[in-house]
């Protein structure tokens, strides 16, 4: 177990340490000027320059100017946007979790949508039931989720107008961010009804939260359903069959669980996909995600942001997957460590 | 030629005719398959079948509904977009672009993704294991992420979009790999060739690599899918294949502009891509499903 | 008894209903108390001296602060504002402001005034663009780009303080635009003891990014490519109704506009699409304004750059496009033809004036004359953001590459981001651009001073770099008079000089639309700049 733990942080500290270095890179990679790609700065005079210079330690060899780089990133001082002059910290401490907030929700829709779905098309596997449930999923998991999003906005906001399309909360209501969560900030608020602005919060998140959540739903069902089968053909299945018991009890004592371990990791897959989708849905909800943050970056130009962005989000979906893959590891260690289930 | 035999042959079906032969029992994966091989013939011959050049600009036709509608006419058969181009015709050229750019990545990335893989799935110890969690951790990286890096790199289009995109598909090339060496480096026949004195090489050619092209040809559907889905997200997100280039996303996000007053501009485009892609799928599950009938049997 | 239970149902029922009323009266009263604008950009800055964009004076001109004068919305004649009256001397050089009394600064969270608004107040926002010896004259760049291109600064001769409520502004030089331009969008007025404040903290940058004026509206936060947040200055000397907040949703794309129009998140957009109003037109819950705007949409070229330094070529690529199609194909004729910078509304406007027309044969013969050789390269910009000078840029510019290609010129389509895009136009970067002007009183001068003046060229608003000391001249003789028949005169001149330069290509005069809900009360489109909320309520 200790082994375990230590290997994984080894990894995790190793890989973040390849996100830095990459990240550090980038800002010699990316067209214009080092110095203003590190700090989004922009030097007025020679003598501001100099100064800037010596503070990064860009007058000295690659690999001081990467160890005082670590040294700012963990002190917290990311440089600054070129677009609009803030902290990079402050920004990115505003759109992630903003991002996290409905990957979140969209994970809980496809879990608790996905995972009874799953098992009842697995367990009456290649009846009618199964056969559309498993239609159905296909068939949503081959939709391009920027065009997903599209038609819902076009049947829920501008046909039936039930739900808005921009944003997390009408702009009316002024939610200062504090812990960056929409419905934990609209707790946190004075001077605001709170159940209106609550109302108002979730009706922004219907749409989003379901573009995202559906395509992962579909994923979820799909894995489910094979896992189960795969399960159902195993010997001790039939073995407790031929025990007499129930189709319920094995249900509960064998396949629930035996079906869900291989899908965690693959689970940790799903993570990349989600994540990529929320960022392209967020654009087009206006959501102020790091999506959309990201997508403004690179339309500016702004390198200092794509450059301390790319660090951020790789090191959220990165510690994400090494989670899931540990805490995998943790509850099944008799698994082969490359062992995967297929869809 | 006798036309018959007269002694009857024993006929073992090869494992491909056998696969086939249970692919051909769903009626869905064929339907899907017809789908998809219209959408190969129509990137094939785009240049022979489409009506009108996809950039072709006609002043006196702007926003013209598709044949279909009250006020639409049969010369464009789709309608026209904003500029007057057929929409007909660019989605076909859109075809060819998006189908082609994803088959393209999907064989780089496989080529790369089975070389490195094997080399992974050969390396022993710590070093492997390594090697192994660090290009795991490292390829979680979202493909739009890298597209981004790329893009800020070296500018937007289609080309940079692609290297980002097959970055991102060869990880799970890497892995099904790896574990298809590792499970197959422990079978007898295996050990039998290297008993007969087969070097690494030769076994990884003759004995691994015939048995590995299933799976290859499962995996490479579904990176095919996924390749297609991003490839236009990136073209919609103007960070992929410019609007002068028909590559289906771009039209799609061209389209946007005009959507209230020409619908069929932004529906037109994504109901292509999602039959597109919807084909794939059925064919892809058609052919596992029919290698795990072949297999059970 | 039997019907109890039913009774006590239908009590529960009626106190449901009743409480669920009662809150929906309060959610009406709330989304009914803020306004929300969907804006097309990101405002530069909040003081409208430092930009000549419309984005920047429409989110601050008329919500955050004053003028000394405004144009009356409806005639365009000169009203008082912040100045309650004034008086020119004979000779036209001297102009007395009398102030009003009783107006108060914005109270907010980063200054309260102490005192109200006086003489100090206007000399010193006066003296910010005029005076390179101001404190802070060289805050936030130093550059006061309407000023410069209008050469005002050079003109005043001295700007005096009568007393508290009286100040006294003399000319070298007679202007007969001089009151209009004190009433456009940019002749803002600051508060001098936020100066002083802001100068003992040590951040005189904040006196532009954190605005105080006194206008309807007070500053709260902005968030880039997000929103702007503005309250009710409760204090505002004016007695005109004014929304509890006013917010500004930030949103680029004109299609989204539009879809939060339709579901009611926002309450009035800018620039609708051109390919949008019919949409806007036949919606019953929905109002479309319209109005012939003061503005040209034109294709300059960098005539400081060969070959385009030479007039034949310049004509050459003039005769090579088809206006009428580019009205037709980027303005679905919401536009009339440009035949001079001037549109129709203004009163100089020249009925009878040369234009160039499409006629390939000639342009390929002009070409041929200069020099230029079939393969020939060169850029057009197009500008990457909706005006109503020119809603599609890209658009126009994909129209006229294809002209150019039947000349036998391969032209390339260059965008950046705005920001960036106006950077590189103001270092010359450009072989030839598609942009325009919104001007912002009616007067001539405003059209073609910072549009073609060599004094215009350090502003960054003459885009085709062009310097021409006989057109300087014919305009700042317009300016010496005030008769406006002879005024018009000298503008035909000018108008004749330009059609034998053509430094620039005039391609349309857009019609300034606006749309918005119909609960909004007291909108009206501002012919003359800016949009306005001061008197905008919502009703449902």
């Amino acid at each position: 177990m200790i082994r375990i733990l230590a290997r994984y942080s080894i990894l995790f500290i190793l890989t973040l340490l390849v996100l830095t270095i990459l990240s550090f890179a980038l800002a010699y990679l990316f067209p214009g000027d080092v110095l203003e790609n590190l700090t989004g700065i922009t030097p007025q005079n020679d003598m501001q320059r100099e100064a800037l210079m010596r503070q990064y330690r860009l007058d000295q060899n690659v690999v001081v100017q990467f160890v005082h780089y670590l040294g700012d990133l963990a002190s917290g001082d990311w440089g600054y946007s070129f677009s609009s002059g803030l902290s990079l910290r402050e920004e990115i401490g505003i759109a992630m979790p903003a991002t996290i907030e409905l990957s979140f929700y969209a994970i809980l829709m496809a879990l608790l949508i996905g995972i009874p779905l799953g098992y009842y098309a697995g367990i009456r596997s290649y009846s009618v039931s199964d056969k559309s449930i498993n239609a159905l999923s296909v068939t949503t998991y081959s939709i391009p989720v920027y065009w997903f999003a599209l038609i819902l906005i076009l049947i829920f906001s501008l046909n039936l107008d039930i739900a808005p399309i921009s944003g997390r909360i009408s702009l009316l209501f002024d939610i200062p961010p504090v812990s960056g969560f929409i419905l934990i900030d609209i707790m946190m608020t004075e001077n605001i009804d709170k159940g209106l602005a609550m109302r108002d919060a979730f009706s922004h998140l219907a749409l989003p939260t379901f573009a995202v959540g559906a395509i992962t739903t579909a994923s979820v069902v799909r894995l489910i359903r094979r896992s189960v089968i795969d399960v159902k053909n195993r010997p001790y299945i039939t073995a407790a069959r031929s025990r007499g018991l129930s189709g319920w009890r094995i249900f509960s004592q064998h396949v629930i669980r035996n079906a869900l371990l291989p899908i965690l990791p693959l689970m940790a897959i799903q993570i990349t996909t989600l994540i990529t989708n929320a960022m392209i849905v967020e654009t087009l909800f206006s959501w102020p995600g790091i999506g959309n943050w990201l997508i403004q970056a690179i339309y500016q130009r702004d390198y200092p942001a794509l450059r301390v962005g790319m660090l951020a989000v790789s090191t959220l979906v990165i510690s994400l997957t090494i989670l899931i893959d540990l805490f995998n590891r943790i509850i099944d260690p008799s698994r082969e460590k490359y062992e995967r289930a297929t869809v | 030629m006798p036309q018959f035999s007269l002694y009857e042959e024993a006929f073992h079906p090869s494992p491909w005719h056998r696969t086939w032969a249970a692919f051909r029992e769903s009626h869905i994966a064929i339907i899907g398959l017809f789908v998809l091989g219209m959408f190969v013939v129509f990137s094939v011959f785009a240049p022979v079948l489409s009506p009108y050049d996809p950039n072709a600009q006609n002043i006196d036709g702007l926003l013209i509904p598709p044949s279909w509608a009250m006020s639409g006419s049969i010369s464009n058969l789709f309608g026209t977009d904003a500029l007057g181009r057929d929409l007909f015709s660019r989605i076909m050229y859109g075809c060819r672009i998006t189908l082609g750019s994803g088959l393209l990545m999907v064989v780089l990335a496989m080529l790369i993704g089975v070389s490195i893989g094997t080399l992974a799935g050969m390396l022993k110890g710590v070093r492997s294991s390594i090697v192994n969690h660090l290009l795991d951790a490292l390829m979680a990286i979202p493909t739009l992420l890298i597209a981004i890096i790329i893009v800020a790199i070296l500018g937007t289009g289609l080309v940079n979009s692609m290297w980002a995109i097959t970055l991102a598909l060869i990880p799970q090339f890497i892995h099904h790999t790896r574990r298809f060496v590792r499970s197959e480096a422990k079978k007898e026949y295996i050990l039998a060739s290297r008993l007969d004195g087969a070097n690494k090489w030769q076994l990884f050619v003759h004995s691994i690599l015939p048995n590995m092209t299933e799976m290859l040809v499962v995996q490479g559907t579904l990176a095919l899918s996924i390749a297609v889905i991003d490839i236009s997200a990136l073209g919609f997100l103007n960070l992929g294949a410019q609007s002068s280039l028909p590559e289906l996303g771009a039209i799609l996000a061209d389209g946007l502009d005009v959507a209230y007053l020409a619908p069929w501009n932004v529906a037109l485009p994504g109901i292509t891509i999602f039959v597109l892609v919807l084909s794939i799928n059925v064919v892809g599950d058609g052919l596992r499903s029919a290698l795990r009938k072949r297999m059970s049997q | 008894m039997r019907y109890t239970p039913l009774a006590w149902l239908s009590l529960l029922l009626l106190l449901v209903v009743g409480v669920s009323a009662c809150s929906k009266r309060d959610e009406h009263a709330f989304y009914n108390s803020g306004l929300v604008y969907c804006s097309e950009s990101n405002p530069v800055t909040f003081n409208p001296q430092l930009d000549t964009s419309s984005t920047t004076s429409d989110a601050t001109s008329h919500q955050l602060y004053d003028r000394l004068l405004d144009f009356d919305p409806d005639t365009g004649r000169i009203v008082p504002s912040l100045a309650s009256s004034w008086l020119v001397s004979d000779n036209g050089l001297t102009y007395a402001f009398q102030l009003r009394r009783d107006v108060k600064f914005h109270t907010t969270d980063y200054f309260s005034p102490s005192r109200n608004f006086n003489a100090d107040d206007v000399i010193f926002s006066l003296n910010r663009w005029r005076l390179a010896s101001h404190d802070f004259h060289f805050v936030s760049g130093g550059r006061y780009p309407y000023f410069e291109s209008l050469g005002l600064a050079d003109n005043i001769a001295s700007i005096k303080r009568i007393n508290g409520y009286r100040i006294e502004i003399t000319l070298k030089r007679r202007d007969s635009s001089f009151l209009a331009n004190l009433a456009t969008d940019f002749s803002v007025i600051l508060s001098s003891e936020y100066g002083k404040q802001l100068m003992q903290q040590g951040f005189p940058n904040r006196i532009d990014q954190y605005p105080i004026g006194t206008g309807p509206f007070k500053f709260e936060s902005y968030r880039k490519d997000h929103f702007i947040r503005y309250a009710k200055n409760t204090d505002y000397w004016r007695d005109i109704t004014i929304a509890e907040r006013l917010i500004y949703d930030i949103t680029p794309r004109s299609s989204l506009r539009l879809a939060k129009l339709i579901t009611g998140e926002c309450d009035a957009t800018a620039f609708p699409a051109q390919t949008e109003l019919e949409i806007i037109r036949n919606r019953e819950d929905l109002t479309l304004a319209e109005k012939p705007g003061l503005n040209i949409g034109f294709w300059a070229f960098n005539t400081q750059r060969p070959p385009f330094d030479n007039p034949d070529v310049r004509r050459a690529l003039a005769a090579a496009i088809d206006k009428n199609t580019l009205l037709e194909a980027v303005y679905f004729d919401s536009a009339t033809r440009a035949k001079t910078l001037l549109p129709a509304a203004s009163w100089a406007f020249q009925n009878d004036a040369d234009d160039t027309a499409y006629n390939p044969v000639l342009a390929r013969k002009l070409l041929a004359s200069a020099g230029i050789e079939a393969g020939f390269s060169m850029t057009i910009w197009a500008m990457p953001v909706e005006r109503a000078y020119n809603p599609n840029a890209t658009k126009m510019a994909e129209l006229i590459q294809r002209y150019l290609k039947e000349v036998g010129i391969d032209a390339t389509i260059v965008s950046y981001d705005w920001a960036t895009f106006r950077r590189h136009l103001q270092d010359g970067l450009h072989d030839s651009v598609l942009i325009g002007w919104s001007a912002d009183n009616g007067d001539p001068d405003n059209f073609y001073r910072p549009l073609l003046s060599c004094g215009a060229i350090p502003s960054g608003t003459n885009r085709a770099m062009w310097c021409n000391s006989d057109y300087d001249k014919l305009l700042d003789r317009a300016l010496a008079t005030d008769d406006l028949e002879e005024r018009k005169a000298i503008y035909q001149q000018v108008n004749r000089l330009l059609y034998e330069r053509l430094p620039l290509v005039p391609i349309a005069h857009a019609y300034r639309y606006q749309a918005y809900r119909n609960e909004l009360k007291g909108m009206s489109i501002n012919p003359f700049g800016g949009v306005r909320f001061g008197g905008v309520s919502k009703t449902l």
